[in-house]
């Protein structure tokens, strides 16, 4: 008897535990994957989110006046696995703890991350190039005026000067 | 009469769950939503239901595979009128991970009217509650 007064009184002590939300707040694990996030200054269109996420809800499709790359993610087909996180080598595509997913059906097909990634034509050929993102140089390490040279060409360009600049140093 | 019982009905909608085919993650975060008492979805005034005939906010799982299709829209069209159909996880908005397969060939918005949809695989606990708080304010209107 003595006992289940006791856990009586510890409950009335320690008040209700459900939470108030939706009325009041509630709490976000620090590691939740929540909805994607996209950052198109660090991208540098490489796919590899793409290829990887198992809904199918990121999608790279070249612009219209061809001045860059649609990225749209699709919040109603990401199974929040976490796998293009993982595999993003500039961490431009990063979780949120952010959950709110409902919404209403007029909605639906709107409910996407976009970004726009611009690209920047070689400066050799003119042809349209997807810019180096900073994130990607700093992984690489130093990087020399050589180096953000030959990044400012398209990959033929580059190649062939590679070649070039090799032979003339062993000349 | 009809306004003093459409008042209480508005303080009580039921639910009741389908399963389209589900994997059980979304279900078992409803049955979390219900019956644990950090979410209790009970505050809402809602109440799971075990008969279709008795529910008034349906919410859907799974990605309506070809099996269970039939069976889903009998137990659906069992529901009386007004009805809110929740649609919960990414199955049944868009087919997820299932999608192009040929054992769940449609959507569920492609099949029934969807009022709300609540992405996740699964969703929160609190993201299903948001889901049924919008399904609560579209029956009020619907009465």
């Amino acid at each position: 008897m003595s006992s289940f007064l006791k856990i009586i009184l510890q409950n009335l002590i320690k008040g209700p535990s459900t939470e108030k939300y939706p009325f009041g707040d509630t709490f976000e694990p620090a590691g939740l994957r929540g909805k994607l996030r996209f950052n198109a200054e660090a991208c540098i269109a490489c796919g590899t989110c793409e290829h990887v996420c198992a809904g199918g809800a990121i999608r790279i499709t070249e612009a219209e006046d061809c001045s860059g790359l649609n990225m749209v993610i699709w919040h109603n087909s990401c199974c929040y696995c976490g796998l293009c996180q993982f595999f993003c080598p500039t961490k431009a595509i990063r979780h949120t703890i952010d959950y709110h997913t409902a919404h209403k059906q007029e909605d639906k097909f709107n409910y996407a991350e976009r970004g726009f990634i611009k690209t920047v034509p070689c400066s050799r050929c003119g042809k349209q190039i997807v810019p180096a993102a900073q994130e990607l140089l700093e992984q690489a390490g130093n990087s020399s005026d050589e180096i953000k040279d030959l990044l400012s060409m398209c990959e033929k360009c580059r190649q062939k000067e590679t070649v070039i600049r090799g032979a003339l140093r062993n000349v | 009469m009809r306004n003093v019982m459409k008042n209480i009905v508005q303080k009580s909608p039921w639910i009741y769950r389908i399963n389209a085919g589900s994997c059980n993650g979304c279900d078992v975060e409803m049955a979390t939503a219900a019956l644990i008492p950090r979410y209790d979805v009970e505050r809402l005034g809602c109440k799971y239901c075990g008969s279709p005939k008795h529910a008034d906010i349906v919410l859907i799982s799974g990605p309506v595979t070809e099996v269970v299709k039939d069976k889903v829209l009998r137990v659906f069209n069992e529901i009386p009128y007004p009805k809110v159909v929740v649609a919960v996880g990414i199955c049944p908005i868009s087919g997820g991970v299932f999608r192009d397969s040929y054992a769940a060939r449609n959507t569920l918005d492609s099949l029934i009217q969807v009022d709300v949809n609540v992405p996740g695989c699964p969703p929160r606990p609190q993201a299903i509650i948001d889901g049924i708080a919008k399904a609560l304010e579209i029956w009020k209107t619907m009465l």
